[in-house]
């Protein structure tokens, strides 16, 4: 599940997915900004089936690879 | 610290000698619209907002009335109060006014039903017609270290109001549509320029332009922009000196984009102007977030995340203040 969270945000970020760690804060560092994330929201739905509630969207959830895998792990889906 | 810099205080931002700024700016618009441009005058979009008011009252001490027009270009969403205030600041100023209302080159261009398509993907029951819309950035969404999320907020005509996120399909269409209205009104604006052989003066301020809330090739679209490098409180102590109209200085900016009121703050900026003056200097002055923090009675960790919030607003909307990029050959 990390490598494809991963792959989707190098992809989408144009970047290399080997600068992105577990824990690389892609929001704070620049990776991604609001577009980016908008496009995660969509990529968890397809992918995992996630759907983001609104109350949801906070940086613990969002903020890194290992924090959008937790987040779907609670979210029950994988 | 930096060596013989000022503290940081709250009037850091305050000019002790604005006859002085003020001069300069207008010597050097002179000089720019005249003299490296060959233009003979300008032409201002004016919207009854305290930026285009400046902008106007400063080319008028810069050039003399007679060589200036203000054209006001409203269309279907705009607000009625923003053309009377137009009206009367022209009207102050001595400055010649004309409406140019674009409200058919944006049905032309398919404007309102691209954006409203969009609008009823997410909330069917809108109606155009009788109902209200807005984007904005609800305030629980501000300041959460992750980058703003818009929401749609249609008030229907019973007064009730329904927000939904903005997927993103729907988000990119309503804005790439409501930008055919800055792009209209830049395409007036150069009608009247050419016929002229005068120069746009855009209207643009620091905030606008750093944090890229302009539209690219829209309203950034102009010769000269004199108050582009003028903080939001700077902009208004220049429209007291200068005698810009009361009811202007006192009145909220707004983006006036959308059919439902909006003020910038909620639409944009996430935070009071004053507030977002101060925290800009100190960032990009380089004082640290404790200095600014403890002058403004606000937590390190706020003033740090506001930091964050515009390294990345600056990082994201570097392509809106990029040009052509043309260095592909080099000969």
């Amino acid at each position: 599940m990390r490598e494809e969270i991963r792959n989707f945000i190098a992809e989408t970020a144009f970047s290399d997915p080997s600068v992105i760690k577990d824990d690389t804060l892609i929001f704070d560092e620049g990776i991604f900004d609001s577009m980016g994330l908008l496009g995660l929201i969509n990529f968890l739905e397809s992918e995992f089936n996630v759907v983001t509630e609104d109350t949801e969207l906070q940086e613990e959830n969002f903020g890194s690879v290992e924090r959008i895998a937790c987040f779907i792990k609670k979210k029950g889906a994988a | 610290m930096t060596k013989n810099r000022k503290p940081f205080s709250k009037d850091i931002l305050h000019f002790e000698n604005i006859d002085e700024v003020v001069g300069n700016i207008c010597t050097q618009l002179k000089e720019d619209v005249f003299k490296r441009f060959h233009r003979y005058g300008g032409v201002i979009g004016i919207s009854g907002g305290i930026d285009s008011s400046v902008t106007l009252a400063l080319a008028v001490k810069a050039f003399g009335a007679d060589k200036l027009l203000g054209i006001m270009l409203p269309e279907t969403d705009s607000s009625p109060e923003s053309e009377q205030l137009a009206r009367d600041l022209a009207d102050k100023f001595g400055v010649k006014s004309i409406v140019e209302n674009v409200s058919d080159a944006l049905d032309g261009f398919g404007c309102y039903r691209r954006r409203d398509e969009a609008v009823k993907r997410v909330i069917p029951e809108y109606d155009p017609k009788v109902d209200k819309m807005k984007v904005v950035i609800p305030k629980e969404f501000v300041n959460k270290n992750l980058p703003p999320v818009h929401f749609i907020s249609v008030t229907f005509k019973d007064g009730t109001e329904k927000q939904v996120r903005l997927p993103m399909e729907e988000y990119l269409q309503i804005v790439a549509a409501s930008n055919f209205k800055q792009r209209s009104r830049m395409s007036m604006l150069y009608y009247y320029a050419e016929s002229l052989h005068y120069c746009v003066l855009g209207t643009p301020n620091k905030h606008e332009v750093q944090q890229g809330f302009f539209v690219k090739n829209g309203d950034s679209g102009a010769d000269v922009m004199p108050i582009s490098n003028l903080y939001k409180t700077q902009i208004y102590q220049i429209g007291e000196y200068l005698g810009v109209p009361e009811e202007i200085l006192s009145r909220t900016p707004t983006s006036d984009t959308y059919s439902a009121e909006q003020s910038q703050e909620e639409f944009f900026f996430q935070m009071p102007f004053k507030e977002m003056d101060l925290i800009w200097y100190g960032y990009e002055n380089n004082y640290p977030a404790i200095e600014v923090a403890t002058v403004m009675n606000l937590k390190t960790e706020d003033v740090e995340k506001v930091y964050r919030n515009f390294i990345r607003k600056k990082h994201t909307t570097e392509y809106l203040r990029t040009g052509p990029v043309s260095d592909y050959y080099a000969g």
